[in-house]
This record gives C-alpha cells, sequence and structure tokens, in this order.
C-alpha cells in the first residue's frame, strides 16, 4: 500500500484533532427521531414458546441450527455466533413465562460508542448494524453491551461479531424483520416505536392485573428499540436493571471534557511548569 | 595435562539460551494461533471475551510509563538527576510497549486488517479504545526518537540525530501528552463497562486513577530497573537518585490513595470493603501490598536504605497486577456457568515474549551505554 502525501495529511490531520473532533461530531444515523425508528413489541404473556421466530431467524439469516446431542431439535441454550435469536423460558414454582433473546437495538448503542472502527452503527431506521469489513475483532463491544448480545465465532480463523440485525436488510426493502413477521400469536410484533409503545401502555392500562406495570425498554439503557411487556418481575426474564442514562453518556462526556483538555492545554501546564519549577532537590522537606 | 589454551569466556550469560527458547516457542505458538484462530488455541468465550493478553497489556502499559514519567520530572520540572534514568526508562517503556503490539496483534480476531484503526475514513473518535490505538502508535514513534541517540552516538551516523537533541523538550512534552492521554484512557475504557465492572474498582475517576497509577508503577520500574542494571554492570547504586525515585513515587501513591479512598466514601462503598467476600479481601490485599506496604518504605528511613526504593518499586507493582488483574478479569465477570482460565497457549505466549523483551533489554544494556557512569554536575 502506497501513501500520498494527501493521504498522509489526512491522517496526520485526523490524528491531530483526535480530541478535538468529538465535541464536533455528531451521531451518525441520527436523521430519523428514535419514535420514528423501526421497532418491536414482545409480550411475554402471549409467547407460547412455539420458536417459529427462531427458525424464521434462521432461513432468513442462513445460520446454522444448534442441534442437541441427539441431532433431532434445534435446541440452542443461549445466544451464539450461531444463533441470534431465541426463546427461553423462566420457570419457578407454578410461575412461568417465556422471554426472546436478540439484540435490543439501543438508541444510543455503547456497542457503536465503543467500536474503534465504527463497524456497529446505528442506522437511520434503527437496526443497530455490523460491517465485518471494518471490524478488527477486538470484543469491546461484547463488554460494552449492557444486555451481553454480540458472540463471536470463536471456532473461524477470521471471525466476525454475530448478533441480530433486525434484518436490516429486510427493513430497507420495505419489509418487516423475518421473525416478527412470522410469529403465529402475535406475542412478537414491529412498528414504529411510537405506535408499539402507545399499544403496550394501552395493553396495561386494559389488563392491570397481567402485566408488570412497566413496558421494558422504553427508558431502560436510554430506551431500546425492542420493547418488552412481561407478567413476571423484568428480572427474571434475564432483563436486567441497566438504569436510564444512555450507557455511553458518561464516557463521551469524560472524552470531549478530558481529551482536549490535554491536548490544547496540556502544553501550557508542561510550559508553566518548566517556567515555575525551581531546580533546587526536595528531600529538605522530606519528612524523614 | 592442564589445558594451556583458556577457552574465550562466552559474553552471553547463563540465562540467555533458556529464555530464547520461551521465545522462539512463544514464536511459533503466536503463528499456529494466526493460522488457526483464537477458539483452539485460547480459552476465551462468548462469557470472557477478553482474556491474560488484555491483562498483561494493562499491567506492562503503566510498568513501561517510567519513560514519560522520568521525561516530565527531569526535562520539565527540572530536577536534572533524573536525566541519569531516562535512558533505561525509555529502552524499557520501548520494549514494553513492543511486547504490548505483538500481543494486541494476536488478541484481535479480525488481525488482517489491523490497518482498519488508521483509517480516517472509518475510525470512531467517540471511542477511546480508537484513541488509545492511535496515541500508542504515536508514541510508539517518540520513543524510536527518544532511544535512537542511544544506538547511533559515536557512531558514523550522530551528525544525523542531532535534531533529536536539539527538538528534546518538543519531542518529550509531546510523549508526556501522549502517555498522559492513553494512560489515562485506559481506565476511561472502563467508562462504557459501569454496569459490569465491581463497584469497588469501577468509578467515574477511573481515568484519573490509571494516570496516577502510571506514575508511580513507572517510577517503581524504574527503581527495579536501576537496581537490577548497577548489578549486572557491578556499577554502585546512586543512593540519592534512587531516594528521590522513591520520594516522586511517594507523592503519587498518596494522591492516588487519597482519591480510591475519598471515591469509596462518596459513593457510600466502604461497606463492600468490609464485606467478608472474596472481593472485599482482594481490595485489602491490592491495598496493603501495592499502597500502604511502599508508602510505609517511602515514608521512613527505610527510603534511605539502597534497597527501599527497589522493594517499595516491587510491591507497587505487584499491588498494580491485582489491580488490572481485577479491572480486567475478575471484576468484570458475568453470571454464567463457565469460567476462564488461560490456556497453556495462552500462557507460553504471553511468557513467551516477556523473555523476549527481557532479553533484548538486556543485550541493549550490556551493548549500550544507559546509565552515565558519573553524572554530570549540573
Amino acid at each position: 500500500m502506497t501513501i500520498s502525501r494527501r493521504d498522509f495529511l489526512k491522517i496526520a490531520g485526523v490524528t491531530a484533532g483526535c480530541a478535538v473532533i468529538p465535541t464536533l461530531a455528531v451521531h451518525a444515523g441520527s436523521s430519523n427521531q428514535p419514535g420514528e425508528q423501526v421497532s418491536m413489541l414482545y409480550d411475554a404473556t402471549i409467547c407460547v414458546g412455539c420458536n417459529a421466530c427462531t427458525n424464521a431467524c434462521r432461513q432468513w439469516n442462513n445460520t446454522t441450527p444448534e442441534t442437541d446431542n441427539r441431532e433431532l431439535y434445534d435446541a440452542p441454550s443461549e445466544l451464539s455466533a450461531k444463533t441470534w435469536t431465541m426463546i427461553q423460558l423462566y420457570q419457578e414454582g407454578e410461575v412461568h413465562s417465556f422471554v426472546k433473546r436478540q439484540c435490543m437495538h439501543c438508541i444510543d448503542p455503547a456497542c457503536v460508542s465503543g467500536c474503534p472502527v465504527s463497524a456497529l452503527q446505528k442506522s437511520a431506521e434503527g437496526p443497530v448494524t455490523y460491517d465485518p469489513n471494518r471490524c478488527i475483532g477486538c470484543r469491546y463491544c461484547m463488554y460494552t453491551c449492557p444486555f451481553h448480545i454480540p458472540r463471536f465465532q470463536w471456532d473461524k480463523v477470521i471471525p466476525v461479531v454475530a448478533k441480530c440485525t433486525f434484518c436490516h436488510d429486510r427493513i430497507i426493502a420495505g419489509k418487516g424483520p423475518a421473525c416478527a413477521e412470522r410469529c403465529p400469536t402475535g406475542a412478537l410484533i414491529w412498528g414504529k416505536r411510537d405506535d408499539l409503545l402507545a399499544r403496550a401502555e394501552a395493553r396495561i392500562g386494559a389488563d392491570e392485573k397481567r402485566y408488570i406495570n412497566k413496558v421494558y425498554g422504553k427508558n431502560d439503557a436510554g430506551g431500546t428499540s425492542v420493547l418488552y411487556l412481561s407478567g413476571v418481575p423484568f428480572e427474571k426474564l434475564g432483563l436486567e436493571d441497566v438504569g436510564s442514562e444512555p450507557i455511553p453518556n458518561l464516557s463521551e462526556g469524560t472524552a470531549k471534557i478530558v481529551l482536549p483538555g490535554i491536548v490544547l492545554g496540556g502544553p501550557f501546564v508542561l510550559g508553566l511548569i518548566r517556567l515555575v519549577s525551581n531546580r533546587g532537590g526536595w528531600e529538605e522537606s522530606w519528612p524523614v | 595435562m592442564a589445558s594451556i589454551i583458556t577457552p574465550r569466556k562466552s559474553t552471553l550469560p547463563a540465562h540467555f539460551f533458556p529464555l530464547l527458547a520461551l521465545t522462539l516457542l512463544a514464536i511459533g505458538l503466536s503463528i499456529y494461533r494466526l493460522v488457526v484462530g483464537l477458539g483452539p488455541t485460547t480459552n476465551m468465550s462468548d462469557h470472557y471475551p477478553w482474556g491474560i493478553w488484555i491483562t498483561i497489556d494493562l499491567f506492562i502499559i503503566p510498568m513501561a510509563g517510567a519513560a514519560f514519567t522520568i521525561s516530565l520530572i527531569s526535562f520539565f520540572f527540572g530536577y536534572d538527576d533524573y536525566r541519569a534514568v531516562l535512558r533505561p526508562a525509555v529502552v524499557a517503556g520501548f520494549v514494553g510497549y513492543s511486547i504490548v503490539g505483538v500481543l494486541l496483534f494476536l488478541d484481535i480476531g479480525r488481525w488482517n486488517q489491523f490497518y482498519n484503526i488508521f483509517n480516517p475514513g472509518i475510525l470512531n473518535l467517540h471511542s477511546f479504545l480508537e484513541e488509545i490505538s492511535l496515541c500508542v502508535t504515536l508514541y510508539m514513534v517518540i520513543l524510536i526518537l527518544e532511544v535512537l541517540p542511544i544506538f547511533l552516538e559515536n557512531t558514523r551516523y550522530e551528525h544525523s540525530i542531532k535534531w533529536i537533541e536539539a527538538g528534546i523538550y518538543v519531542i518529550a512534552g509531546t510523549g508526556i501528552l501522549l502517555s498522559t492521554l492513553h494512560q489515562s484512557s485506559l481506565g476511561s475504557l472502563f467508562l462504557l463497562l459501569s454496569h459490569k465492572l465491581h463497584p469497588l474498582w469501577y468509578t467515574p475517576a477511573l481515568p484519573l486513577l490509571f494516570f496516577l497509577q502510571a506514575g508511580y508503577t513507572g517510577l517503581g520500574a524504574t527503581a527495579i530497573a536501576i537496581t537490577l542494571v548497577s548489578r549486572s554492570k557491578n556499577l554502585p547504586i546512586d543512593r540519592k537518585l534512587m531516594r528521590r525515585i522513591g520520594q516522586a513515587m511517594g507523592i503519587n501513591l498518596l494522591l492516588y490513595i487519597s482519591i480510591r479512598i475519598g471515591d469509596w466514601m462518596g459513593a457510600g462503598e466502604i461497606p463492600l470493603l468490609l464485606k467478608p467476600d472474596a472481593f472485599g479481601w482482594i481490595a485489602w490485599l491490592e491495598l496493603s501490598i501495592g499502597i500502604l506496604i511502599p508508602l510505609a518504605i517511602l515514608f521512613t528511613k527505610l527510603v534511605r536504605h539502597s534497597q527501599g526504593p527497589f522493594w517499595a518499586g516491587v510491591f507497587a507493582l505487584l499491588g498494580t497486577f491485582i489491580n488490572r488483574l481485577m479491572i480486567t478479569w475478575v471484576g468484570l465477570a458475568e453470571p454464567s456457568p463457565t469460567t476462564y482460565m488461560p490456556s497453556w497457549i495462552e500462557i507460553m505466549i504471553t511468557v513467551g515474549f516477556i523473555a523476549g523483551g527481557y532479553l533484548v533489554y538486556d543485550r541493549i544494556v550490556y551493548y549500550f551505554k544507559l546509565i552515565p557512569e558519573k553524572r554530570t554536575a549540573k
């Protein structure tokens, strides 16, 4: 690879400005208001655990089934690089509930904020997308995700990060996500986030005994594009309390203050230190 | 019959070949890892996406912070005595960062396109990981500039590096700023992980804590390096200089522990410290070994002992190791049915490249003049 002078200047300029630009940069793909973005609503009180969604996902995304030891059933036990969505069962005494797992497609995703090479992006339509041609496989996204979603192809020589794409290709083509279009019970529906939120809240209002009085994902982690209704406490379904603040706020806020502060203020501080420092020793004032 | 020919004494120390063997093994295993992937060679998994390599990286980087701490004290605070240890510190920094570079390259899954971190079209300036990548790369350039005179002085290329000496304040200053950026940014990496890292180790002040920790860990590593280099070259240890390094370390340690305890109190996390679970015990272990023992040495008459700062450094390094181990591994573990222990390949690659780094450092110390025999009086 040859680097022209123009490229060199570009790189030099970018690195020199590496602390300044974050203050100017805007979020990629924030053109659509969150309420307008495509979302899913999963109602755990309706779901019968038929796994049609898991199958629809496999068919559309060409993922390999993870069979049980008799190789009869597709029986993944948790999300993996091969399984991007699945139904899990919570059971305690008489009480039980199914819960669907997949990427939550946060409105302000921590994985997108942390990804060094912008391989993960929040698309204008809403889905959080992944570009393997950019990814270096650092796996920071797997740590930053508050929902433990991104998985890695550990068995591949050059692996990719794998997670639900919200069928971004289908969304662009005007269709819905494969799982939601396949769901036979209506437990999983898709649409505009605002509409789904209204419907979720209407369901709670219509039957307060059936539901926990909360739409998980409305504000959690700053809001997600996948919303949950449940009859059992959300923690029981593995939907933890992650706070209502977008995860990237602290990190990006720190970057905006600390990086320009050091780059611009550092030389002055160093110069000042040089000017005022006396050249003597300090051991006279040392306690021992 | 006694031989009249005395065989020429080898200049290679006894440990040379075992360490070389370890290094070669690590190189072989690295090639194997690149060819077959991470799954067959490491014990990392979806529940433990980072392993021992990241822990070692985050331990070596503050150790290699010696270069910037000594630069700051000697060039900018004007304590010229410290310039005597600038070279061992800078060379150690260069070797340390090289080990980190190798381990990171092996760690990233899609190493075939690692250069994407330099692609201005896609690099993400919100990401502290990206900022660290850029700053560490630039800092390597600075370290090379600072190391070059050691190799080129008294050769016919000496005149071609005169500009380095002329611009040393700019070069050293840039190095200090880049170090400040990436040492603190290593802590900032965990600002996105507030919901995962154990509260005794997580704090929004992590960037500042990591920066101060790099300060005292680097100074401790310098005290250790001077002691070992002086011993191997049979030079007397400059006690006054060692004491001064100890004093700088002591000030850093005091700042660090005040902020750490202040943060615990502010966040109401003191009860966690008194809880008799593993995390509470480890926090106490880290504090005693890494902070209290060094402080006990540095703020008593022990600091005047020729071995005082050396041992303060050893304990501070151990403490930093425990700290980085908790932050990158134990304190980050999610509730999961599996646990992580590094595979023998991960361990041998780590050990091998550290052995290789030590060999390179040892040979540079042997062949080049890192410590002036006689300090020039200012």
